[in-house]
Parts: C-alpha cells; sequence; structure tokens
C-alpha cells in the first residue's frame, strides 16, 4: 500500500503544504502544483453546487426538536470527497473551517478515511498548536513532518 | 440504486444529449442568500440605485436559481478540468474514472473521440465505466452514428435523441442498472 502524496489547501484556495512520500505521481513543479491545488478549490466548490439531491437533514436537529439544544452547522453538500483515476486515488476531508486536506493514494488503498483524520489530528497538534504559525501561511514546521512521516511509513 | 442523470457532450463542449430522472432541487443557494441579513438598505440610501428595479434592491445577493443548461455547462467543465488535473497528475495515460461526494457519484467515460459520457448516480453503485462504454458501443455508435438521416455533428443534440436511441436506453438501464 503506498500512500503518494499530501496537499493542504487553506480555506482561500492557496496550497499551504504539499509533501510527497512516494515517487509514482508525474514530477511537476511549485507553480504546478500551485495552480492544480487554486483549480482543485474551485471544483469543489462547482462538484457542491451541482449536487442532484439536497444534502440529508442532520441527525442532531432531525431528532431534538426543543429549542434547548444549541445550534449545529448548517448543513451543506459536502463537495468532492473520493476522485478515482486509473492511476490513483484522491481523498479528500474538508474541515469545518474550510481547510481541505488531499491525500493522493493507491486506487485500492482502504482506510483512507481514518488516516486523513490522524492527519487532521497531526496538523491541529503540531501546526495550529504551534506558537509561530501564522494562519494561511504556508506550514513549516518540523514536528509535523516528522510526526507524518512517522505515520505514513509505519502505516506504510 | 438512484439514477439522478445522463449526459453525453460531444467534443465541441456541447451537451448533446440530456436525461434526467429526478427534478432539478430547489435551489437553497438563493433560499439562503435571501435567509441573510440583507445588506441592501445601505445601497438604497445612496441614492446611485434608486432607479433600478424593486426586487432587485430587495435581493441584491439573490442568484437566479440555475437552470438545466447551466448544470451541463459546469458539469463538462468540472469534468474537463477533472481530466487535466489527472492527466496532469498521473502521466498521459492516467484516465479519470469517477469521484464521489457525500451525495452523489459522477462517473466518467471518454471516447477516442473526444465524446464524454457522464452519468450521476447515488453513492453506493459501483464504477459505471463499462456501462457507459456500453452504451457508447451498443447504442450511440449503433442507433445515432450508422443513423444516415443523422449529421455528422450534433449541434443542439440534433440526430441524438431519436426514437431508437431513446428506447435502446431505457432498456438498457433497466436490464443493466436494476433499481
Amino acid at each position: 500500500m503506498v500512500v503518494f502524496a499530501l496537499f493542504v489547501i487553506s480555506k482561500a484556495g492557496g496550497l499551504i503544504y504539499n509533501r510527497e512520500f512516494h515517487t509514482g505521481m508525474s514530477k511537476l513543479t511549485s507553480n504546478d502544483y500551485l495552480m492544480l491545488a487554486g483549480s482543485f478549490h474551485g471544483m469543489h466548490a462547482i462538484t457542491a453546487n451541482i449536487s442532484p439531491v439536497p444534502p440529508p437533514p442532520h441527525p442532531a436537529t432531525a431528532t431534538s426538536t426543543s429549542s434547548q439544544t444549541p445550534t449545529t452547522f448548517p448543513v451543506r453538500a459536502t463537495g468532492l470527497e473520493v476522485l478515482e483515476s486509473s492511476h490513483f486515488r484522491i481523498q479528500c476531508f474538508q474541515t469545518q473551517t474550510g481547510i481541505k486536506f488531499l491525500l493522493f493514494t493507491e486506487p485500492q488503498q482502504p482506510n483512507v478515511d481514518t488516516m486523513i483524520k490522524k492527519i487532521y489530528e497531526l496538523y491541529a497538534d503540531y501546526v495550529m498548536k504551534n506558537p509561530f504559525y501564522t494562519v494561511e501561511m504556508p506550514i513549516r514546521c518540523e514536528k509535523f513532518d516528522r510526526g507524518l512521516d512517522g505515520f505514513v511509513k509505519v502505516r506504510g | 440504486m438512484v439514477l439522478y442523470s445522463f449526459y453525453i457532450f460531444d467534443r465541441h463542449t456541447e451537451c448533446i444529449y440530456a436525461r434526467r430522472w429526478t427534478p432539478r432541487p430547489t435551489s437553497d443557494s438563493s433560499k439562503a442568500a435571501s435567509a441573510r441579513p440583507q445588506s441592501g438598505s445601505s445601497i438604497t440610501s445612496n441614492g446611485a440605485n434608486n432607479t433600478t428595479s424593486n426586487d432587485a434592491v430587495a435581493a441584491p445577493h439573490a442568484r437566479k436559481p440555475m437552470s438545466h443548461s447551466d448544470d451541463e455547462k459546469l458539469i463538462f467543465g468540472l469534468v474537463f478540468s477533472l481530466r487535466n488535473l489527472v492527466t496532469k497528475l498521473g502521466g498521459s495515460d492516467d484516465t479519470f474514472l469517477s469521484y464521489r461526494t457525500g451525495e452523489y457519484k459522477l462517473h466518467y467515460y471518454e471516447t477516442p473521440t473526444r465524446m464524454k459520457f457522464v452519468m450521476l448516480t447515488d453513492t453506493k453503485v459501483i464504477n459505471l465505466r463499462q456501462y457507459l462504454h456500453q452504451i457508447w458501443a451498443n447504442l450511440y455508435v449503433e442507433y445515432v452514428v450508422k443513423n444516415p438521416l443523422a449529421p455528422t455533428e450534433h449541434p443542439g443534440g440534433i440526430g441524438v435523441a431519436n426514437e431508437l436511441f431513446e428506447r435502446g436506453l431505457e432498456a438498457f438501464i433497466t436490464a443493466v442498472l436494476p433499481a
């Protein structure tokens, strides 16, 4: 099982982190990566917009009728979650704050869901809790790099 | 298994056949826009926009609900860009197969002549690429390409939605993709 790369796209569509774990994808310049991230951001928005069905109602709001319960996040169409091509598979996870994690894996990779959640945890621990990190800026945190390395190597 | 819609695009970016099995949901983007606090009052107070019609002032952000042709254009642009993204990342022999969101799944098949077959289904469907290929080979080629009366190109979808093709598609879908 192979994990090719990880991208993190900010809520404005900028590429703030890009890491290759395994060769297998085409070599691109960093400009190309920035462009791809930006266009993916737009495509993600379109995929949510062309949904032929309305998003399912939130389970909490559907069951509880009392006004005591705190309001949950509004239910939106999720947008692209998994993209499959003949050579690889892109798993996209969007956080509530709009940051997107893109994980490029082999087509038959199992449990990418849990992997991407774990990467989100690493991000929360080592990037968001880093006092020297400014949000929306490229991520340069050594601990995050090392954490990812350890995590992906153990899996791989 | 639920089918939502099926589209054929020709190599000139035009949608030459569209089939929908469900009505378009009422665009919630326009509803959300009108539910939001309006900033229209500031526009009217400066006097410059007083000549604009009433409802345009009342809902400056409300977008028009999307029509079917808007949907087709969006879907074409989307699969075109996704295909380019995939070939850029995976090399020229890589092909875009499908994507899935929380609500639906889009299946994609492209013929060597750059015709694009797109089908939207619910999320629990396996990849329909081979079925889209069969629709192309057994229905489109048989009933549209081999039809001596149909034009070579299909501007505006002329000659595609003939009776044989429609009926063949209906039969194919009920036989191969049972609900």
